[in-house]
This record gives structure tokens, sequence and C-alpha cells, in this order.
């Protein structure tokens, strides 16, 4: 497990302060969406082996989501966003 | 005169017995301290920063990109609050019950928090006036350096009494000595 995190807010952390909250990559459906398309969200998540994109909550920092690049083999953390500037940089594309 | 029944603090219970003589590393627990917590509006962060830093009486503590704490030991929360509510796109709230702020002292402090924090504290990494929000002794704490040797603590009120007993416990070997302060 990475264990040192750099936060862009708080700089560098150790992974004791933050929580994991699940892949950054699957994109959320609209609310209207049908039921199997909620349930592939929710339920059906590939389990990738190497290079990974999560969600992490700062708990006992600034409290931001931030959204970890890392390899879930290595364990090398290759960059950290915050997750609201990493939804507009994926808005943009 | 009722008042001290009233305003009781958490920490009245770890800290009975006779009071000691202060021994150069202390503890200090500030009785009646004024926090606030202070947040910006999107996008205008930079402003509310400067208004805060440039506020008399009032010692900013960094929480967050968008968010502080406000702490006066000074000055009452009416005045801070008049002062506070002048910032505009800030949203303020008072936290002084909700918070303990305590103030550790002497030449060991940075051994004993070294026990407590996985932060650097070093004076060239973590220097005078610097705060940041981190874990100590497993609580989400704000930790200011006041000083070359002094740290102010400010942890949640229900989780004060765990963290005072962890720092009193890191503290032993430095004879760490501690007491209430106004």
């Amino acid at each position: 497990m990475a264990s040192l995190i750099t936060c862009p807010h708080c700089g560098t952390r150790p992974k004791e302060e933050f929580s994991i909250r699940g892949a950054a990559a699957p994109k959320r459906p609209s609310p209207t969406a049908k039921d199997e398309a909620w349930h592939r969200y929710v339920y059906v998540r590939d389990n990738p082996k190497g290079r990974y994109e999560e969600y992490w909550h700062h708990e006992a920092g600034c409290r931001r989501f931030l959204v970890v690049e890392r390899d879930n083999l290595t364990h090398e953390v290759f960059g950290v966003t915050d997750a609201a500037e990493f939804k507009r940089g994926g808005a943009a594309e | 005169m009722s008042i001290h029944l009233l305003h009781r603090h958490v920490l009245e219970d770890h800290i009975s017995g006779f009071e000691t003589d202060p021994n150069p590393n202390h503890l200090s627990v500030i009785r009646r301290p004024v926090i606030f917590s202070v947040l910006a509006r999107a996008g205008h962060e930079a402003e509310v920063a400067e208004a805060l830093w440039n506020a008399e009486d009032v010692a900013p503590r960094l929480c967050g990109p968008y968010e502080w704490l406000a702490v006066s030991r000074t000055v009452g929360a009416e005045t801070v609050e008049a002062m506070l509510s002048e910032i505009a796109n800030a949203s303020v709230i008072d936290q002084s019950d909700g918070r303990v702020l305590m103030e550790i002292s002497g030449p060991g402090v940075r051994k004993i928090l070294a026990g407590c924090v996985a932060v650097d504290l070093h004076p060239e990494v973590f220097e005078e006036g610097r705060s940041a929000t981190m874990l100590c002794c497993h609580a989400a704490a704000n930790i200011a350096r006041t000083g070359k040797d002094t740290f102010e603590i400010i942890v949640p009120r229900s989780l004060a009494g765990s963290v005072f007993e962890a720092l009193m416990e890191m503290g032993r070997e430095h004879a760490l000595t501690r007491g209430f302060a106004d």
C-alpha cells in the first residue's frame, strides 16, 4: 500500500489520514438512467492490476476528496489531484 | 457565582489533584478560547484569507483550501464575530464550545510531538506561524507553530480527553507538566 501521499493542499502525509473511496474512473450515470446502468455503476466494478485512479478522502487533513493515481502492484504513486479539478479536467475532454 | 458550573471545562476531570509548578516542558489547556470556523465561497478564497490574516486580535489557522479557524485568546466571542462577519464572501460560525485549545511548549516539544504526529515539524519545513490539520494521537487536530518551541493544538471537544492523555503519556519521559491557563 502506498504509504505516503502528497496532498496538493497539505503536503506529504501518511496514508492513515486518508480513507479510500473507490475507483475514480467509472462515470456516474444520470439520475434517470436505467436500473441496469446503475447496477453496473454500483456493483459491477473492474478490479484492475497495475495503474489505477482512485478517490481518496483526506479525512484528517483538508477534508477534500483527492484522486490518487497509483499502481496497486508496485505501490508507486504517479500523481494526486483535487477531485474538483479532476472533474473539471474530465469535463474539458 | 455559578459561572464555574456553567463553564466546566472538558478536561477538568483529567487535570485533578494538586497543581505543581510548570516544568520547562509544559502543556497548558486554555480555559475559554474563542475559536471560529471560517469558510470562503468558491472563487473568493484569496480575498477571505487576506482579510483573515489582516484581522486584529485573531490568529488564523489553516484547515483546508477554503477553510480556516480563527483563534483568539484575548478578545471575546462577540467582538470576534462582529469583526469576522464583516469579511465579504465568508461564512463564520462559533466553534468555541466544540473545540479544545492546548498549548505545548518547552525544549523537548518536538520529541514529544514526534510520538503523536506523523508530519515533519522541523522549523525549516514547518516554520513559525504555519498551521495545518493533521492526525495527532489518532484524532484530526489543527497544529500551529506559534513560537520556536511552542505549538498550539486544537482538537474536537469529544476527543480532547484521549488526545490529552496520549500527550501526557508521550511527555512523561520529558517531565511534561499540565495545567489550565486563561
